[in-house]
Order: structure tokens, then sequence, then C-alpha cells
């Protein structure tokens, strides 16, 4: 006993010891501890707290502690869950499992787990519909996310290809279930959303073929709906058989429900867009044959309308000239008869006529005598007969204003 | 490979929608009815020679290694 030194460990060198043991000897990652959740607490929104109790034998506890930031997803009490993490023994609270990873398991659990997740989202708004984007009507890229090894992904190529044609499908492979499923998922989202905007691809397909609540569990995992919501290009999500959910599917812009009908969300069908292109353009030479049809039917009037105009003036015209040739006709004989009678008249007038009765006329200096008292005697004046005219010279002149006959 | 020369479907898609609206419209002038009908014709030709393209490319991302 004499002089043996054993060596003195202050509580929290002894501790510091014991947590390297631990920590050497047990990997936290090894294996999970599967339990049941009793006195689950969450302390300023970050620190969760929990005890898990053995299903078999409830004396049997151990305290976990975790942070929201490695945790997600919601559990309560009475859960059956896994849990991940290398044990420590802290200060003040002592022994416990520090938590990375946690999940819940068997039917009845990921039930629970999941309508707890899916109304935490749903208050969040992740769900609302007022967010979810339009799609593009005709993508020239799609970006796809699943597995190669699943049904799933033939059935999109193949639905894709009888629709339409002429699209660059950018496919990045997961896992869509397993341990790899999650990390794998979140990354191709972080992928295409990082692409330059003319590599990338205008709309993402995230689908998966029909499976257990347990092979789903990475299409309702709390980060990959967070990065389907938070996802600059908008998603189709397309998962399981048609009544199959998971909290992707509401999420996401579009729901689809399989892989094939997500091929069909995502393209139109080729021959309905013939059918639309075809009823464009009758109806556009439809309309333009009508727009013809109308200016001719108006040039027609119009042109009608100058004829009648025409036509009408033309009638009155005519009726005009008939009227004033009815009245020349009425009006010529009568003036050829008053014609005749002024001739008569004024033959009778003519003095050649007047000459012709022995009548003769006196001139003096150009012009007519008609009195004697207008010459004198001496004058030399010229005398007009019927036959010829002669010169003579005034030998006398009788009485003034008295014509004498000779 | 196309793509860069040829018209963009949706473009060619929307502006034929948008001329068949202009003549929903009605009331059309003649000259311009002709031209965009012209038009027309010629966008569905795009559209439909697009349409016969039947191919899709798969293109498999490599994976990036990651953190």
């Amino acid at each position: 006993m004499t002089n043996s030194v054993e060596p003195v460990l202050q509580v929290s060198e002894y501790l510091k010891l014991a947590n390297q043991v631990l920590k050497l000897n047990i990997d936290g990652y090894a294996f999970a501890i599967e339990g049941e959740i009793s006195d689950y607490k969450i302390k300023d929104g970050k620190w969760i707290m929990f005890s898990l109790k053995d299903e078999n034998d409830p004396s049997a506890k151990v305290g976990c502690f975790a942070t929201t930031f490695k945790v997600s997803g919601v559990f309560e009490d009475g859960m059956k869950v896994r849990v991940w993490g290398p044990p420590a023994i802290n200060k003040w609270s002592g022994f416990q499992i520090e938590v990375r990873k946690m999940e819940a398991v068997g039917d009845g659990a990921l039930k629970k787990a999941y309508e707890l997740l899916k109304k935490k989202l749903e208050v969040e708004g992740l769900f609302d519909i007022s967010r979810k984007r339009m799609l593009p009507r005709f993508p020239e890229r799609i970006g796809l996310i699943t597995s190669r090894d699943a049904a799933a992904y033939g059935d999109f190529a193949r639905i894709l290809n009888n629709r339409w044609g002429g699209v660059e499908v950018l496919f990045s492979h997961v896992h869509v279930q397993g341990r790899e499923a999650v990390p794998e998922i979140l990354a191709a989202f972080r992928r295409f959303n990082e692409m330059s905007e003319t590599e990338r691809p205008e709309v993402l397909v995230l689908t998966r073929g029909g499976g257990s609540l347990e092979d789903l569990h990475a299409f309702n995992d709390e980060q990959v709906v967070r990065a389907v919501f938070g996802s600059k290009i908008p998603v189709i999500c397309g998962v399981g058989h048609e009544r199959d959910e998971s909290l992707c599917d509401f999420v996401a812009d579009v729901r689809a429900s399989t892989p094939s009908n997500a091929a069909e969300r995502v393209v139109p069908n080729r021959q309905e867009v013939i059918y639309e292109i075809e009823t464009m353009t009758r109806h556009i030479e439809t309309r333009l044959t009508d727009a013809v049809d109308d200016k001719q039917f108006l040039i027609e009037r119009a042109t009608n309308l100058i004829f009648t105009a025409a036509d009408r003036q033309k009638e009155k015209l005519s009726h005009l000239t008939r009227n004033l040739l009815d009245r020349v006709n009425n009006w010529l004989p009568r003036f050829s008869d008053r014609l005749g009678a002024s001739l008569r008249v004024l033959a009778n007038l003519d003095p050649k006529r007047v000459l012709a009765r022995g009548y003769s006329i006196v001139t003096a200096r150009g012009k007519i005598v008609k009195d004697a008292a207008a010459l004198e005697v001496g004058v030399e004046i010229g005398v007009q007969l019927a036959q010829g005219s002669l010169g003579a010279e005034v030998l006398r002149v009788n009485g003034k204003g008295k014509i004498k006959l000779i | 490979m196309t793509k860069k020369t040829s018209i963009n479907f949706s473009k060619a898609f929307e502006e034929l929608e948008a001329i068949t609206e202009w003549f929903e419209k009605g009331e059309a002038d003649l000259d311009e009815g002709l031209a965009k009908f012209e038009r027309g014709l010629e966008l569905a030709k795009v559209c439909k020679g697009k349409l016969s393209e039947v191919e899709n490319k798969i293109k498999e991302l490599k994976k990036k290694f990651e953190e």
C-alpha cells in the first residue's frame, strides 16, 4: 500500500477519459438504436431532448440530445424510432446519445411522422396553391431526377417519346430509396438550380414508382420537400401508383399520379398540337376569305349603286330628249306655217314687186326721196324702175309736203 | 443541334395564336390580313416541321464528386 502511486483524476478529467473510451469503442454510425420516444421536448426551437425507451423493458432508458439542424421531421412521444449518433457523457445531463440522425420505424410510426410533418409544412404554407408555378407549355429542356434502374425511368422516357419530340432530357441518376436517396436527390436539385440560365432545364421531373411508406421515405423527407419548395425551376412530382401520395407531391408545382403521368403532364401530345395548329390555320383562312368576301360584297354593292345611278341618269336623259323631240316636233310645223306666212308678207313688201307694178324709186345723194320739198331744182336724181334705172335733173319742184302723182 | 438555327417552337406557336386572335377580333384590314395570313401559314409550317422530330435526347449528367 505504501508508496504505491495511484493517479488521481479530477472529475472533469475523468469525464474526458470516459468520453475518449466511449468514442474509441462505440462507433455511433455503425448501428442504429431502436426505441420509443418519451419526454420529447424542443427548447428554443433548436435543442431536441428526449428519452429513448426499450419497447420490451420500459425501465431501460437512455437520454438523447439532438439539434434541429441535424434532425429534421416531426416526432412525438410514443413513436418508435431509430437513432444514430455517438454516445457521450455530458457534464450537465450525464450519459446520452448525441443523435445525428433519426427515423421513424414501422408503419404506425412512419404514418404518424408523415402526418405530423405534413401538418407542419402545411401550416408553414409550403403546399399553398398560390405559389404553384405554371410549367412551360412546350419545354425544350427537361431535368429528370430518378433512378436509371427503376421502371419509372423507362415509363417516363417511353411516354415522352410517344407524345413529343425534340426535347433534351438532362438526366440525373439518383437512388430513390435507401440511405443514399435523400443526399443524392438534394444534390440533384442543387445541381440543376446552380446551372446557368442557358443550360438550366425549364422544368424538373422528380419521379419513382410505387412502394411502401418506408420505400417512399425520401419523398417524404423534410429536406427533400424543402428542396422542391426552394427550387427556382418548377417541379413536377410523380410518385408511385395512382393513390400513393408523398409530401413531394403536395409541394411540387404540378402533381402527377405516376411516372407515365408525369411525362403526360410535362409535354403536350403531338397529335393534339397538330390538330390545334390545323384548326388555327383553317380559322385564319376562313377569316381571310370572309374578309375578302365582305370586301367583294361591298365593291359589288358600290358598283351596283353606281350603275343604278348611271342608269337612272341615262333614263332621265332619254326622257328629256324624248320630251324635247316631242316639243320640237310639235313646234316645228307651227313654226314653218308662221314662217311661210311671214315670207308671204315679206314677199308682198318686196320693193321690186312694187316697181313691177309701175312704181319707181327716186334717190338723191344716195337717199330715197319721199318728199319733193327735199329737192332743189337742178339736183341730179336717180330713178329706179322695175327694169333698169336712169339719171335725171330736177326741173321743177311742186308744192311742199304733197306728193304729186305724175 | 437544330435548335439554334430553327425558330423556337413555343415562340412560333404563340405568334400563331396571336395571329389567330387578331383575326378573331375581326375588322381585318385586307392588306394586313394577307400579310398575317402568310406569316401564319409559315409559322404553322415551322411548327409542324418541329413536330416531325420524333427523338428526344437523353443526356445523363455525370456525377459530380460531392463534398
